[in-house]
C-alpha cells in the first residue's frame, strides 16, 4: 500500500533555530497517525510543511503520492485539492452564517451548487447537525463549530485530512463526540493526521509520533510505545505521608518515583518486586497499573535529555 | 474567477455584517468633507485697516471706500499719524492704507498717483490672501474712480496690475477646497479600508486555511478588492452630491469621466492598503502604515493646501507617486474647469499605471510570503 504521506529526513530552520529536525514517517491510508508533543515541539510546522504552507529547509515529503517540488504550482495546487485542513487557530468566520462559510469553502474548491448541496446533506447527517444552516457561527458552542470546521475541511472529499489540535479548547464531552467522528472517518478509509496535546486522545491513534524540541524522540502504536517505555511494572500509589515515600525512595526495587497529582507511581525493578512491596504496604494503598501515555511520555522526554 | 468571485462574496457579507464598517465608509467622507469644507476657509475677512488719508479729497475718500465696500477690511482712521507701520507692530491694524498728497491731482494729470498698502506680513497666509484680492479691489477702485478722472488727461487708467481669477471668479475657497477634501477623505479612507483585510486574516490565522486551499494570490488580491471598490466608490458618490446639493458646487464636467478617473484613483488606494496589508500582516501595524503613508502626504503634498508648483524641485518630483496628487488635478479639472478626457490623459494614465503596479505588486509580495 501507498502510504498517503511520506516524509524523509524533513528539516526547517528558521535563521539559527531548528523547528523541525531531520524527522521522518509514513502515513498510511485509513490511519490515525497522531502527532504528540508540547506547544512549539514542531507539530504545526510540521503540517504546514505538509500543505506547502511552508518551503522546507532539507529533505522530502510527499503527499498523497505527490511531491510539493514536482513541476511547481501543479503540483501544489494537486496536493491541495486532496488534503483537508482544520486549522488550530481558525476554524470558521464568526460572522457568516453555517451555510455560508460553507459556500465559501466550495468556491475556493470550484465545486459545484449541486455537489454543495450534497455534501452539506451527508456531512450534517455526519457530523449529526440539527441547527438551522443559516445560524450566524458566533451563536454555536464551541464543540459544534469544532465539528463544522471538520465538516468544512471534509467537504471536497480529502483523501488526506490534517488537524492540528482540533479539541483544543472543548469541553470533555463535546473531545468524545470529536474523537467518535474521527474514527468514523478513518473507517470509511480516509487518513488523519491529527495534533493534540492531550495525552488521552492519543490513546485513540492508531501509531503516535511523540515530538519534542523539532525531533520525534518515539514512533509506534500506543500500547508498544507503553511496552517499550514500560518493560517494568507501574505501581500507582494512594495519598501518602512523607516517612513511607522517604522509605520507599531508599528501596533499592524502585528505580522511579513521582508524582501524580494527588498520587506518585512508582516504577519497579520486575514482577518480584512488586509481589514483595504489596505486601508490606497496607492493603489498598498501591495497585499495580498499565502505563498511560502521559507516563511513557514522561519517561521519554527524560531520557531524551539524559 | 469563481474563486476570486467566493472571496469577494465573502467580503461583502463581512462588511454587511458588520454596521460600523459600513457607516464608517459610508458616513464619515461625507461628515468630514461637510465638516471641513465649512471650516477651511482661505477666505480672510474683517482684516483691520488703518486708513491715513493724506490727501482728503473726494478721489481720495473713494479709493478708501472702495476697500471698505470689498467686505474683507473694516476701516478705521490711522492711529500714529507720525509712523504708520506702527499699527502693525502694535497689532492695531492688519493692514494700513497710505494715500499720498495730491493723490487726485496726480491722478487727473496722468502722473503716477501714490497709494500704499502696508501688509503685516507675520501672518503670510492671510497677507498673501489680501494680496490675491488687490487685483480685485484695484478693478473697483478703477471703475469708482474714473467718472471723477474722466474730466482730465488720464486715459488709460491709472491701474497697472491686472491679474485675472479664472474658473473661480469669486475666488470662492468652498469650491476649491470640496473637490480636494473628497480627495483627501475618500482616499484615505480606501486605503484604510484593504489595509485591514489581508492583516485581519493573517492574525486571526483564516490567511493560513485559505492557503491550504488552491486559490492563487491573485485571486485573493482581486477578491478582496473589488467590494471595496463598489464600497469606496458609493462613498465618492455620496461626497459628490454633498459638494453639489450643500456647498452648490457647479460642476462643469463629464460625469463620465468624473467617475471613472475615480474608479482609477479609488483602486489605486484600495490596492496601496491592500500591499500594505499584505506586507506587514498585523492590523495595528497596517492601520498605522497606513495613515502615515497618505495622511500627511495627501494633505500636504497632493496640491491640496499648497501647489505642486510652489514646492521645490525634489517635492515636486516626489509628489509624482502620490495618487492624490493625480486625482487632484483631475477632479478640479473637472469639476471646475470642464476638463475633458484629453486634456487629462496625463494624469489619467499616471493613475492607471499606478493601479497596474500596486495590484501587481501586492500579488507578488503574497507568493513571496509563500515561498519562504
Amino acid at each position: 500500500m501507498n502510504p498517503s504521506v511520506d516524509v524523509s529526513h524533513l528539516s526547517i530552520r528558521f535563521g539559527s533555530f531548528t523547528a523541525v529536525d531531520d524527522i521522518s514517517f509514513s502515513v498510511y491510508p485509513g490511519e490515525i497517525f497522531g502527532f504528540l508533543g508540547a506547544n512549539g515541539a514542531g507539530k504545526t510546522t510540521t503540517i504546514r510543511m505538509l500543505l506547502g504552507l511552508l518551503k522546507p529547509s532539507s529533505g522530502e515529503a510527499t503527499v498523497a503520492g505527490l511531491a510539493f517540488e514536482d513541476g511547481a504550482a501543479g503540483a501544489g495546487r494537486a496536493i491541495k485539492n486532496k488534503v483537508g485542513y482544520m486549522s488550530q487557530r481558525f476554524t470558521l468566520y464568526n460572522d457568516l452564517t453555517v451555510s455560508e462559510n460553507l459556500a465559501f469553502a466550495a468556491g475556493l474548491r470550484k465545486m459545484s451548487k449541486d455537489a454543495l448541496e450534497r455534501r452539506t446533506r451527508e456531512l450534517f447527517e455526519f457530523i449529526g447537525f440539527t441547527h438551522p444552516a443559516s445560524t450566524l457561527v458566533k451563536d454555536l458552542p464551541g464543540g459544534l463549530k469544532q465539528e463544522l470546521a471538520l465538516a468544512a475541511a471534509l467537504l471536497h472529499e480529502p483523501e488526506i485530512v490534517f488537524l492540528d489540535e482540533p479539541t483544543a479548547g472543548v469541553a470533555p464531552a463535546a473531545r468524545a463526540r470529536f474523537w467518535a467522528l474521527i474514527r468514523k472517518l478513518a473507517g470509511s478509509g480516509k487518513t488523519v493526521f491529527v495534533t493534540t496535546h492531550y495525552m488521552d486522545e492519543a490513546e485513540h491513534c492508531g501509531r503516535i509520533a511523540l515530538m519534542r524540541a523539532g525531533r520525534i524522540i518515539a514512533l509506534d502504536t500506543p500500547e508498544n510505545l507503553k511496552a517499550k517505555a514500560f518493560p517494568e511494572p507501574l505501581v500507582e500509589l494512594e495519598e501518602a505521608d512523607e516517612a513511607l515515600l522517604g522509605r520507599l525512595k531508599a528501596e533499592p526495587a524502585v528505580l522511579d518515583m513521582r508524582p501524580h497529582g494527588m498520587r506518585w507511581h512508582l516504577a519497579l525493578k520486575d514482577e518480584q518486586s512488586w509481589r514483595e512491596l504489596e505486601k508490606r504496604l497496607p492493603p489498598g494503598a498501591a495497585r499495580r497499573i498499565a502505563p498511560s501515555l502521559e507516563d511513557v511520555f514522561v519517561r521519554l522526554v527524560e531520557g531524551a535529555d539524559r | 474567477m469563481r474563486r476570486a468571485l467566493s472571496v469577494a462574496r465573502k467580503e461583502v457579507r463581512h462588511v454587511l455584517r458588520d454596521p460600523f464598517t459600513l457607516a464608517l465608509a459610508l458616513g464619515l467622507p461625507v461628515l468630514l468633507v461637510t465638516f471641513f469644507g465649512f471650516a477651511i476657509d482661505f477666505d480672510v475677512g474683517n482684516i483691520r485697516l488703518s486708513v491715513y488719508d493724506r490727501d482728503r479729497t473726494p478721489a481720495s475718500r473713494r479709493l478708501a471706500e472702495v476697500f471698505s465696500a470689498s467686505g474683507y477690511f473694516n476701516v478705521q482712521p490711522g492711529v500714529h499719524p507720525e509712523a504708520p507701520s506702527k499699527d502693525l507692530d502694535a497689532e492695531e491694524a492688519s493692514a494700513v492704507l497710505i494715500i499720498e498728497p495730491r493723490f487726485y491731482e496726480k491722478a487727473k494729470s496722468g502722473a503716477e498717483a501714490k497709494a500704499q498698502l502696508l501688509l503685516d506680513g507675520a501672518d503670510n497666509t492671510s497677507a498673501g490672501t489680501v494680496l490675491g484680492y488687490l487685483s480685485g479691489i484695484q478693478n473697483a477702485a478703477q471703475k469708482r474712480l474714473a467718472p471723477a478722472l474722466l474730466s482730465g488727461g488720464n486715459k488709460t487708467g491709472f491701474i497697472s496690475l491686472k491679474t485675472r481669477f479664472l474658473f473661480n471668479p469669486e475666488l470662492n475657497t468652498q469650491w476649491f477646497t470640496v473637490p480636494g477634501l473628497a480627495v483627501i477623505v475618500v482616499g484615505l479612507l480606501s486605503i484604510m479600508l484593504t489595509a485591514l483585510t489581508v492583516a485581519r486574516e493573517w492574525e486571526n490565522g483564516s490567511m493560513e486555511l485559505l492557503l491550504s486551499t488552491p486559490v492563487e494570490p491573485a485571486e485573493i488580491v482581486l477578491g478582496k478588492l473589488s467590494p471595496y471598490v463598489a464600497l469606496s466608490l458609493s462613498a465618492l458618490l455620496i461626497v459628490y452630491l454633498v459638494a453639489r446639493l450643500i456647498f452648490r458646487m457647479p460642476f462643469a464636467g463629464s460625469h463620465l469621466l468624473f467617475f471613472g478617473s475615480s474608479l482609477l484613483f479609488l483602486v489605486a488606494c484600495l490596492a496601496q492598503g491592500l500591499l500594505i496589508s499584505v506586507a506587514v500582516r498585523q492590523q495595528q501595524i497596517a492601520m498605522q502604515l497606513s495613515i502615515v503613508t497618505s495622511l500627511l502626504p495627501s494633505m500636504l503634498l497632493s496640491g491640496f493646501i499648497f501647489p505642486v508648483e510652489s514646492m521645490p524641485a525634489f517635492f515636486q518630483y516626489f509628489t509624482m507617486i502620490l495618487p492624490p496628487r493625480w486625482f487632484l488635478a483631475v477632479s478640479r479639472g473637472v469639476f471646475l474647469k470642464g476638463m475633458g478626457a484629453v486634456e487629462l490623459a496625463g494624469p489619467l494614465a499616471v493613475l492607471l499605471l499606478m493601479d497596474i503596479v500596486l495590484i501587481t505588486a501586492a500579488t507578488k509580495r503574497f507568493k513571496r510570503d509563500l515561498e519562504t
